[in-house]
């Protein structure tokens, strides 16, 4: 099937089937590699992208479902995005895998206004797994990115 | 491969009848893992992403929640967290945002699945689900939907339209317990609604279906300590168990007990 998808503001035609995932069309088609599979049913956070800027798993997300929506992955902040400079600023990662599905995700909890309080910064990252365990680190960058 | 994209539920329900063997898909997150893990597999789908008025949402009077509706609007929903506190509640529970941003009304009770958490609490909130085909539109309680594992009352071809639950005369409780991480669903969900001078105590996540007994309800005498443990214990030795990575059975039995329990005495505060 032919789709056109609106991926970080611009439009490009794929060619998926449902059973083709929106993260594999992503990384084989479009050529980003930002989001990752690791667990593949929802459950750890990397292969995060947004979707009309909410957070969904790409791993599970069958690619028709994306058509009509925009899509931003990591690739599509701005250079100065403050959430990409807080975790810099913080170093909030060590191998990294894990970053671009907390950074999307942390986006999507400041600009909701969601990020108040260290708390509710630990209860909306809950589902984005780090194998390196910074989530300390993580989370000040974005109590910090929050502020 | 055919992705249909109707507009309308009059649509949905046509192109059904003609294609019954075509999935629904609703938010996908549910149907998303078993295809790509190859479960399930077809050469049509029919899509709801296009069916705006089935994302619609009312809270004059009773709420009534289109069945596109996603967990993230119930959890986040001002009126919704207001007059039903206890349904936000189990919305929110689900998962992560991620999931919740996608999972749908119609998909959670249309999949199913014993390990969730919405069911217990829209069977105990007496809530009722409309169904649509091309003979028409019938209504069927939550309670009489959900009938086994992943089994429904639903004919091939009908569709989930909205669910309604009344507006509540009394406090609403729902009690999640988790035993692996913060983000799994239920080992064991127990949802308390209080409807005047009664209380509906309804478990899920521990059996083939969600349970209700309303004999051992009608037993409760609001903030009695030895009330709430007698029906947490009736209620325990009554359900015939399910074993998994969540908890055995036996786990599961002493678990409800308590939870059952506790929640009759928040309910009563
Ligand atoms: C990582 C992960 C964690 C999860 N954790 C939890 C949890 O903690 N608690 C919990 O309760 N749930 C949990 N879930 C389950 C999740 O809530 C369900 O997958 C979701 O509710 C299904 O809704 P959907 O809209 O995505 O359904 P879909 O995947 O689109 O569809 C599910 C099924 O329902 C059918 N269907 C959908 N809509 C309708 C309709 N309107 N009428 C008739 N049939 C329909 C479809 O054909 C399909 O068979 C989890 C899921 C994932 C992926
Ligand atoms: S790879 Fe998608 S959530 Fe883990
Ligand atoms: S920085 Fe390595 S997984 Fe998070």
């Amino acid at each position: 099937m032919n789709l056109t998808l609106n991926v970080n503001g611009r439009a490009v035609d794929v060619d998926a089937e449902p059973h083709d995932m929106l993260v594999d069309v992503l990384r084989d088609q479009v050529g980003l590699t930002g989001p990752r599979v690791t667990c593949g049913v929802g459950l750890c956070g990397t292969c995060t992208v947004l979707l009309d800027g909410e957070p969904v798993s790409g791993c599970i997300l069958m690619a028709p479902l994306a058509q009509g929506k925009e899509i931003t992955t990591i690739e599509g902040l701005p250079e100065d995005d403050e959430v990409v400079a807080s975790f810099d600023r913080n170093h909030a990662f060590q191998c990294g895998y894990c970053i671009p599905g907390m950074v999307l995700t942390a986006r999507d909890m400041i600009d909701k206004g969601h990020a108040c309080s260290r708390e509710e910064i630990r209860e909306g990252l809950g589902g984005n797994l780090c194998r390196c365990g910074c989530y300390l680190k993580i989370i000040e960058a974005v109590e910090e990115a929050a502020q | 491969m055919t992705w249909h994209l109707p507009t309308s539920v009059d649509d949905v329900v046509r192109t059904r009848a003609e294609r019954p063997e075509a999935p629904i898909v609703a938010g996908g997150t549910f149907l998303g893992i078993l295809v790509r893990q190859g479960l399930v597999e077809a050469d049509e789908w029919i899509s709801l992403q296009r069916v705006t008025e089935l994302t619609r949402m009312h809270s004059a009077g009773d709420l009534s929640v289109g069945a596109m509706v996603t967990h993230r609007r119930l959890e986040l929903d001002d009126t919704v967290r207001t007059i039903w506190p206890g349904v936000a509640a189990a919305f929110k529970a689900v998962a992560s945002p991620r999931v919740r941003n996608r999972a749908t009304m119609g998909g959670v009770l249309a999949d199913a699945d014993y390990a969730s958490d919405p069911p217990s609490m829209l069977v105990a909130s007496n809530a009722v689900a409309e169904i649509a085909s091309v003979r028409g539109t019938r209504r069927v309680p939550v309670e009489d939907l959900i009938i086994g594992h992943y089994s429904t009352s639903m004919e091939e071809d009908e569709l989930i339209t909205r669910v309604v639950v009344p507006r509540p005369t009394g406090a609403a409780v729902y009690r999640k317990l988790r035993t692996r991480s913060q983000e799994d669903r239920p080992a064991s969900s127990v949802a308390a609604v209080v409807h005047g001078e009664t209380v509906r105590v309804v478990v899920g996540a521990v059996s083939d279906r969600p349970y209700h007994f309303a004999d051992v309800c009608s037993q409760w005498r609001p903030g009695d300590l030895d009330s709430a443990r007698e029906i947490g214990e009736e209620y325990a030795s009554r359900i015939d168990y399910i074993d998994d990575n969540r908890g055995s059975a036996a786990y599961r039995r002493h678990v409800v007990g308590v939870e059952v329990r506790r929640a009759l005495m928040a309910v009563a505060r």
